[in-house]
C-alpha cells in the first residue's frame, strides 16, 4: 500500500510536538515518532499517540447536504456580508489565520482569537502573555511554580520539569489537585503569592491562558513575574495560539463570551469560525448551541469533523492540519513548519476576497516578516525577554464555591474528545461525606441538570470535583454542584 | 553456495559502492531484489537529515539506492512497517530481525516471503542525545556533521570540512552519551537469526572498507544473494579464515562489553522491589506509546493490558504496565523503542528486561532467534501432574 509521509506537529496544544503522519492511499492515517524533533525528541502524549483514532476529516456541506468544496466556498461568499464576526482561536497555520484576517478586513471586521485575557489586559503585556521561555530553560530553572497540572494539561512539560528537578530545581504546584512531581503542593490566596512563593530571577512560573481564563488572574501572575524577576510562560490549549496572536496583534479582540452575548443580543447574525469549535471550547455547551441556533449564517471553515460542523449552515472542509502548508509558532516562540503543501483553506478565502491565486506565497512572506525571520529554522528559539510593563490592579474573582465541578482542561477536553477521560476526581473526604460506593458512579447535579459518571479518588482540593471531560450540566469552567450516590 | 558459507561482497555499481557502507553490498542486493521481482517492496530508511530518517516501504529501486549508508543516530525498528502478504525485503539490525521473527510467530509477517538482510550492529544512538553530545563533548555544531562511523571502539564524526573527530565510546558512555542504554547491554551483534548476516567485521587486506562480510544463514539468504549476483549487481569472493576469526573476535569483544553493561544497568534491585517499580512508574501519563511502538506486540485495541486498566484506576501501579511486564517476558527483545518514545523518560526497556531476562534464562529461550515458540507454552500441565 502506498503512503505519503508528512512531517508535522501535533495539533493537541501549544507545545507543538514534532511527529510524522503516514497517510495511506485509502485515506487512513497512522502517526509515527519523529525522534529528531527538537521540541519533544519524538515523544508524544496520549493525544498525539491516538491522533489517528480521533482525527476525523470534515466534509463540505451547505444546509446539511454534502457539496463540492467549490460550491461550499461559493455559498460562503454569498453568506458572508458586512457585519459578520470572525473567530480563529489558533488551531491552524499563521497563513490561514492571516487569510481570514484579510477576509475580515474586507468586511470591516477583525478576526477574534477569543482569548478574553488579551482583550482585557494592556497591550504592553501581550508579548509576555504570548511567548514564553524556551523549553530548555525550564530544565535549568532553580525554582518552578506550576499553576497548571502538567500531567493532565501539558504532558510533554513533565519531562522538562523532571529534568529540572534532576538539576536541583524545587517545584511548587498551586492548583486544584496535588501534582506528584511537585516538592510542595499549595493552595494560596492570590494576594499572598509574592510572600509565599519566594520567587527570584532563577525561577520560572508556568500557567495557562485559555478562552475562559479570568484576566485578573493573569494580571496577578504578570505582576508576580514583574515584581520577582521570575520568567513566566503561559501555555495555550491551541497549537498555534501564539502564532495567531502574533498575527492578530493591534486589533480589538472580543472574548468568546462577548461573541456569544452579541449573538444573543442580535448584533451578530453571521459568524465565521476557522478551525474553532465553540461548542467544544466553551464550557456551557447548551448555551453555545442555543446562541449558534440564533444565527442567520454559521460558516465553519474546518480541517476536521467536529460538533460545530454538524450545526453549521455552511461547512468549508479544508485539508487536515498535517497536510497544510504554512507556519506554526509554539509556546516558546519557536517557528515550525511541516512538509504539507495544502492550501485549501487559503484558496477558499482567496476566492472570497477575489485573490484566488498565489495568496499563500504572499501570506507566508507577511508571516515571516511579522516574525522577523527570513527562513524557518526549527532549531532557533527566541531568547526570553524579561517583562516590560507596569504593575496592574488585579482582583481575581473567587473561584471556590461550596462544592464545585472544575474543568481541568487538557488536549482531549479542548478538542471535545472522550478518550480515557470519562470520569471525575474528588478526594476521599468528599467520597465519605456523600457515602459514595466503590465502583458505583457518582451523581452530580447542577442548576442545569445532572450527570452520572465514574469517579476516582485523588488528592484534589476540598470541595472540588475535577473533570477532564466535558459534561452537559456545566455553566462555566467552575460550576456549583451537589454530589450524591 | 550453501548455508554457513561466508563471503566478502560489493556492489558492481560505482555509485552504490561509494555511497553505501562497506562497498554497498546490502544496498545493491535490496535494489536487485526489487528490480528482478524477487520482492515487491523493500523497507528502508529515507534520509531526511544527518540525524533523521523515516522508514518507507518502497517498490522503487532508486529510493533503495538513495537510502544507502549507515545511520547510527536513527534508532528505529523496521519490522513495524512490514505488511502480511507482501513479498518484502528489509535491512535488519539484530533487533529488526528478531522483531520480524516474533511478528511472524504472531501471523503479522509471513516469514516465507520476508527476506531479512541482517546487519551487524554495535548499537544505535538517540538523535537528541547525539546532538547534545556533539555540542557539549565534541564541541561541534551538529549541522556541520557530514557523516559518522564506529571504528575500533571510537565514535567518529566527519565534519563538512573533511576533518574527523573521534572519541572513545567508553568515555562517551561514562558521561551518559553514546549508545542507548539497551544497546549497551545487548549481546547480539551479528544477526545470526537473519537470512544473511552482513557487516564490515572480518573484511581485511585490500578489501577493508570496500567490501561487506556476508554469512549465509538460510535458503532465502542464498536466494537473495544469488539473485543479486545473477543480476550483475554484486560480486563476491570467499571470506578467508583469518577474516572469519577476526569477525568472531570482534563479536566476542562486543559481547564482553555488553556483559559489563548488563552488570552495571541490570544489577539486582536493592530494597523493596515494589517501591522500585512504583517509583520508576510514578510519572506515567497513560499515553500508551510504549505499547503502540513495541515491535513484538501484536495485540490490538482490545489487549489485556488496555482492557484491564483505566486512567480512572487508583492502583499504586498501573495494571497496564503490570500486564505488559508479564505479557512480554517471553518476547521482549530489549530493542529500546519503548524507552525512546516514553514522554516522561521512564527507562521502560530496562524494566521489561528485568522481568524478561530471568525467565528467558530459566527456559534457555531467546525470543526472535528462530521460529520456535516459547517452551513454556509447550508444557502440558496435565501430563506434568500439575
Amino acid at each position: 500500500m502506498n503512503e505519503n509521509i508528512f512531517t508535522t506537529v501535533c495539533p493537541g496544544c501549544s507545545i507543538a510536538c514534532g511527529m510524522y503522519v503516514r497517510e495511506k492511499d485509502d485515506g487512513t492515517i497512522d502517526i509515527d515518532w519523529r525522534k529528531d524533533a527538537v521540541v519533544n525528541a519524538g515523544k508524544l502524549c496520549r493525544f498525539g499517540v491516538r491522533l489517528s483514532a480521533n482525527l476525523k476529516n470534515a466534509t463540505s456541506k451547505v444546509d446539511g447536504n454534502e457539496v463540492e468544496f467549490s460550491d461550499a466556498v461559493t455559498a460562503a461568499g454569498k453568506a458572508i456580508g458586512d457585519g459578520a464576526a470572525f473567530v480563529s482561536v489558533g488551531n491552524t497555520t499563521c497563513e490561514e489565520h492571516l487569510a481570514l484576517m484579510k477576509l475580515a478586513e474586507s468586511k470591516g471586521a477583525v478576526v477574534n482569537t477569543g482569548m478574553g485575557a488579551f482583550a482585557s489586559i494592556p497591550a504592553e503585556c501581550h508579548p509576555t502573555m504570548g511567548v514564553g521561555v524556551p523549553l530548555d530553560a525550564i530544565e535549568s530553572a532553580k525554582k518552578i511554580v506550576l499553576f497548571i497540572d502538567p500531567y493532565e494539561q501539558y504532558p510533554l512539560l513533565v519531562r522538562r520539569i523532571l529534568a529540572a528537578k534532576k538539576n536541583g530545581a524545587t517545584v511548587t504546584a498551586v492548583g486544584w489537585k496535588a501534582v506528584s512531581l511537585a516538592d510542595e503542593n499549595k493552595t494560596i490566596d492570590p494576594a499572598n503569592y509574592g510572600s509565599e512563593l519566594a520567587l527570584d530571577s532563577d525561577s520560572v512560573i508556568i500557567a495557562e491562558i485559555n478562552p475562559s481564563t479570568d484576566p485578573d488572574r493573569v494580571m496577578v501572575l504578570l505582576n508576580l513575574a514583574k515584581a520577582t524577576g521570575a520568567a513566566i510562560m503561559f501555555m495555550k490549549p491551541f497549537v498555534n495560539a501564539v502564532g495567531c496572536d502574533l498575527a492578530s496583534k493591534k486589533t480589538e479582540q472580543k472574548s468568546l463570551d462577548q461573541i456569544i452575548a452579541e449573538i444573543n443580543d442580535g448584533k451578530i447574525k453571521t459568524l465565521v469560525c476557522l478551525d474553532s469549535d465553540l461548542i467544544e471550547i466553551m464550557p456551557d455547551e447548551t448555551a453555545v448551541r442555543e446562541a449558534l441556533g440564533k444565527l442567520d449564517n454559521l460558516i465553519v471553515i474546518t480541517s476536521r469533523a467536529s460538533a460545530i460542523a454538524d450545526v453549521a449552515k455552511i461547512v468549508v472542509a479544508t485539508e487536515p492540519f498535517y497536510r497544510k502548508a504554512g507556519t506554526v509558532v509554539n509556546a516558546e516562540g519557536r517557528v515550525l513548519v511541516g512538509s504539507g503543501d495544502g492550501t485549501d483553506g487559503i484558496d477558499a478565502v482567496g476566492t472570497l476576497i477575489g485573490q484566488p491565486a498565489d495568496l499563500f506565497t504572499e501570506l507566508n512572506s507577511a508571516v515571516l516578516a511579522t516574525l522577523g525571520i527570513d527562513v524557518v529554522d526549527e532549531r532557533v528559539v527566541p531568547a526570553y525577554e524579561k517583562p516590560e510593563y507596569g504593575a496592574m490592579d488585579a482582583n481575581p474573582t473567587a473561584e471556590a464555591v461550596e462544592t464545585a465541578l472544575v474543568y481541568a482542561g487538557g488536549p482531549f477536553f479542548w478538542n471535545g474528545i472522550v478518550d480515557d477521560n470519562d470520569f471525575v476526581e474528588m478526594n476521599l473526604d468528599m467520597v465519605t461525606a456523600n457515602s459514595l460506593l466503590k465502583g458505583i458512579p457518582v451523581k452530580l447535579t447542577s442548576d442545569k441538570g445532572e450527570v452520572v459518571i465514574k469517579y476516582k479518588v485523588s488528592d484534589v482540593a476540598p470541595g472540588v470535583v475535577l473533570s477532564n471531560a466535558k459534561l452537559p450540566m456545566t455553566t462555566g469552567m467552575v460550576t456549583s454542584v451537589t454530589v450524591s450516590r | 553456495m550453501d548455508i554457513g558459507d561466508c563471503y566478502v561482497g560489493w556492489a558492481t555499481d560505482e555509485d552504490i559502492r561509494t555511497r553505501g557502507a562497506s562497498g554497498g553490498l546490502v544496498t545493491a542486493m535490496l535494489a536487485a531484489a526489487l528490480e528482478k521481482g524477487l520482492v515487491e517492496a523493500v523497507v528502508v530508511l529515507k534520509k531526511l537529515g544527518e540525524f533523521e530518517a523515516v522508514p518507507i516501504v518502497t517498490s522503487d529501486p532508486e529510493e533503495v539506492k538513495a537510502a544507502a549508508g549507515s545511520m547510527h543516530s536513527v534508532p528505529i525498528v523496521l519490522s513495524r512497517y512490514l505488511e502480511y502478504g507482501t513479498k518484502v525485503a528489509l535491512p535488519a539490525k539484530p533487533c529488526d530481525a528478531r522483531a520480524t521473527i516474533e511478528q511472524a510467530k504472531r501471523q503479522q509477517v509471513d516469514i516465507d516471503t520476508t527476506y531479512i538482510v541482517g546487519l551487524n550492529c554495535g548499537g544505535t544512538m538517540h538523535p537528541a542525545v547525539t546532538r547534545k553530545m556533539l555540542e557539549t563533548v565534541y564541541k561541534l555544531d551538529p549541522e556541520e556533521i557530514a557523516g559518522e562511523e564506529i571504528d575500533k571502539g571510537k565514535l567518529i564524526f566527519e565534519t563538512k570540512d573533511g576533518e574527523e573527530h573521534a572519541i572513545k565510546i567508553d568515555e562517551l558512555e561514562e558521561e551518559g552519551y553514546g549508545r542507548r542504554e539497551s544497546c549497551q547491554y545487548c549481546e547480539i551483534n551479528i544477526p545470526v537469526m537473519a537470512d544473511l548476516a552482513c557487516g564490515n567485521w572480518g573484511v581485511i587486506g585490500d578489501l577493508a572498507g570496500k567490501g561487506t562480510f556476508v554469512e549465509i544463514n538460510t535458503e532465502k539468504g542464498i536466494k537473495i544473494l544469488q539473485n543479486a549476483i545473477d543480476a550483475g549487481a554484486v560480486e563476491i569472493t570467499p571470506a578467508d579464515d583469518k577474516g572469519k576469526a577476526i569477525r568472531a573476535k570482534v563479536d566476542g569483544a562486543m559481547m564482553k562489553v555488553a556483559a559489563a553493561a548488563d552488570e552495571k544497568y541490570l544489577a539486582p534491585i536493592e530494597g523493596s522491589h515494589l517501591d522500585y517499580y512504583m517509583n520508576a512508574l510514578a510519572d506515567c501519563i497513560n499515553c500508551g506509546a510504549c505499547k503502540a511502538v513495541c515491535p513484538v506486540c501484536a495485540c490490538g485495541e482490545g489487549a489485556k493490558c488496555t482492557e484491564f486498566s483505566s486512567a480512572s484506576d487508583t492502583y499504586k501501579m498501573s495494571l497496564f504496565h503490570l500486564v505488559r511486564f508479564v505479557h512480554l517476558m517471553d518476547s521482549c527483545i530489549g530493542c529500546g523503542q519503548c524507552t525512546d518514545v516514553c514522554p516522561v523518560d521512564i527507562s521502560l526497556t530496562h524494566i521489561y528486561q528485568r522481568f524478561a531476562r530471568p525467565m528467558q534464562e530459566e527456559f534457555e529461550y531467546k525470543p526472535g532467534m528462530d521460529m520456535t515458540t516459547p517452551p513454556f507454552f509447550g508444557v502440558d500441565l496435565l501430563e506434568e501432574g500439575q
